[in-house]
């Protein structure tokens, strides 16, 4: 098990939705820490649970979102400081 | 409240009025994150109503209600209601294409629409056979102005009051609803249930539950899956309220179920298993629910068992039924010393005939198998819906009076075990989920059922694949997970199947897709296959 920083998770997430977040006319790097993933049309929800499925395996972690908002589990930096945070237990 | 209430005991709606009259400042409905009366919904519903009536609008025997989780969409249901049609309803996550081919085949002659679906609403009056009446009560007339010339366009300022409103009584043959369901080709088909159909169903689900006013429901079904049938007209008949999800509790409902005070959780297992993925189902999580239910696909016996620990004072509930058969045909209670033993396949059982309904299973002649033996569901009774909307040709081979019955029976096409005495009968798959593999007939639940178990992932799809003339030459599997092991996923079925159930491929997918009412797309899956990925 490695640690997950809270970088790592939201480099992954803009990396996967390059695409999408360019359509949308934001530039790497200027992703805004409340984007909302489904809001905004980057992902739907069924995206976003292949996204945790994904997370899980690329870093060897199992989460378990329980104690987070459910505003939060589809922006950008909430969410990817929870799961930095899970990561670390 | 000085309103006078239209009553009538006839139509799906019945039960709605008796509550408005006991119990008018009781919540009806939570959405949007407020709350209405059964007199503050009540009065928007016939503000709505008599505005269509001014217009003509119930000379159709349809009316669209083109809304989303909206105070609007309920009170455009009722509205339609109570203006003396039945209701079709239109949802904005469609592409808008499909919306225009409904409004074009229902024949409707007024759309209620919510304020963010009007955004579609362009595309989707294309459709329309003819000029149709645009009542949108949550905007400002001059907004509208200029907008769709040829069509009658309403706004805030353009509804009446309530009181404007003409009593109707719907006669019981009457249409209460027309849900179009995507048909396997071609165009969706319209499942037309009729007020007799509905109030059968609303009276024989009020006394399986003997809900109360007290009674909190979740609403996690869109209108334009039957189940919606349920939260709202069974859930209105006992002076309940209805509690809608937001779009992000469809996600992850813990926090709405704990808000919301829910007394009913009622969702697809697919949300089910969702819960269980996100980590929310620990034991004792929900104690103040009283019932979860299930209906919609096959409720996979490890979901059941996550729900009684999370929610360990509901009674756990598998409901079965095609929209064809008005929401919910047959019914299953968990027992947890018994129904481990009863699951097939890993699948809960489907349970005994809910209500009215009465039927059989039949061979491909529809004749009665022999006792003990598999067969198609076929059901009869009240609940027994008129057909497909304006389309005898779709309607003909699955509504049939079979060989020596005289009542119409519905073709379920699902493949059913017989309960012997004091059991319950058990679903198996769909008739064509049964395949012929290099000859032997196989049922694809079964490997579904090992590959859960080996995995203890419960996003599973087996497919027959490739073609074969007589049937399938193999079979295929997709696995909601990227992290099982799939050459040691294979070795341990290979140990308990014969070689010819033994998935050639298992392809991980971070999850699987679902069709647009939340169940595994089994079609996308097999369009995968066809492609070559």
């Amino acid at each position: 098990m490695s640690i997950v920083e809270e970088t790592d998770v939201r480099g992954y997430l803009c990396g996967r939705f390059a695409e999408q977040l360019a359509a949308l006319g934001i530039a790497p790097g200027e992703e805004p820490d409340d984007l909302d993933l489904i809001a905004e049309g980057v992902t739907d929800s069924f995206g976003l649970l292949e996204l945790i499925g994904d997370l899980e395996a690329r870093f060897g972690i199992e989460l378990d979102f329980e104690d987070l908002d459910p505003e939060d589990l589809t922006r950008l930096g909430p969410f990817s400081r929870y799961v930095a945070s899970r990561a670390r237990g | 409240m000085t309103t006078a209430i239209s009553t009538t005991s006839t139509g799906v709606h019945a039960g709605f009025l008796r509550s408005v009259e006991r119990f008018p400042d009781r919540p009806a409905l939570w959405v949007e994150g407020a709350t209405l009366t059964y007199a503050e919904l009540y009065d928007r519903a016939a503000a709505i109503a008599a505005t269509l009536q001014r217009h003509d609008a119930q000379q159709a025997p349809l009316t669209a209600v083109f809304g989303y989780r909206s105070a609007t969409a309920f009170a455009g249901v009722l509205g339609a209601l109570l203006s003396g049609t039945g209701y079709v309803p239109l949802k904005r996550t469609f592409p808008a294409a499909r919306n225009a081919q409904i409004l074009g085949r229902s024949g409707a002659r007024a759309v209620i629409v919510d304020e963010e679906s009007l955004l579609q609403l362009d595309e989707v009056l294309a459709g329309a056979a003819g000029p149709v009446v645009v009542l949108a009560p949550d905007v400002d007339a001059a907004q509208l102005a200029g907008r769709w010339p040829g069509h009658v366009v309403l706004g805030r300022e353009d509804v009446l009051g309530a009181d404007a409103l003409e009593p109707s009584a719907p006669s019981p043959d009457e249409v209460a609803y027309v849900l179009f369901t995507s048909g396997s080709t071609g165009t969706p088909k319209g499942v037309t249930v009729s007020h007799a159909n509905a109030q059968a169903f609303v009276e024989a689900a009020s006394e399986r539950y003997g809900l109360t006013e007290h009674d909190r429901l979740s609403q996690m079904f869109d209108m334009t899956f039957d189940l919606s049938v349920f939260d709202m007209f069974v859930g209105w008949s006992a002076g309940a309220s209805l509690h809608c999800a937001p779009p992000r509790a469809l996600l992850k409902p813990d926090a709405y179920i704990r808000e919301q005070e829910l007394t009913v959780f009622f969702c697809v297992p697919s949300t089910g298993a969702i819960m269980r993925k996100l980590g929310l189902l620990k034991p004792g999580a929900f104690p103040d629910v009283r019932y979860t239910l299930f209906c919609g696909e096959p409720l996979p016996q490890q979901v059941a068992t996550a729900f009684r620990a999370a929610f360990p004072n509901a009674i756990l509930e598998n409901v079965y039924g095609p929209t064809e058969v008005t929401v919910v045909c047959a019914a299953y209670r968990w027992d947890d010393e018994r129904s481990p033993g009863e699951c097939l396949h890993g699948v809960v059982p489907i349970g005994d005939f809910f209500g009215t309904t009465s039927g059989y299973l039949a061979d491909d002649q529809l004749r009665p198998v022999a006792p003990g033996a598999d067969g198609e569901l076929l059901l009869a009774g009240p609940q027994v819906s008129l057909g497909y909307w304006r389309d005898p040709e779709r309607t003909a081979p699955v509504f049939v009076v079979p060989p020596g019955e005289s009542a119409t029976h519905y073709r379920t096409g699902d493949l059913v075990r017989p309960g012997g005495p004091g059991e319950p009968m058990r679903f198996i798959s769909r008739i064509d989920n049964q395949v012929k593999i290099q000859g032997n007939r196989v049922e694809l639940g079964e490997i579904e059922e090992v590959l859960r178990r080996e995995t203890g992932v419960d996003a599973v799809v087996v497919l027959g694949w490739p073609r074969t003339d007589s049937g399938f030459g193999g079979v295929e599997a997709f696995v909601g997970s990227e992290s099982v092991d799939a050459d040691a996923a294979r070795a341990a079925l290979a140990g308990q199947l014969p070689g010819y159930m033994v998935p050639r491929r298992i392809h991980r997918l971070a999850s699987l897709p679902l069709n647009d009412n939340g169940k595994y797309d089994r079609r996308a899956l097999r369009e995968r296959l066809e492609a070559g990925l």
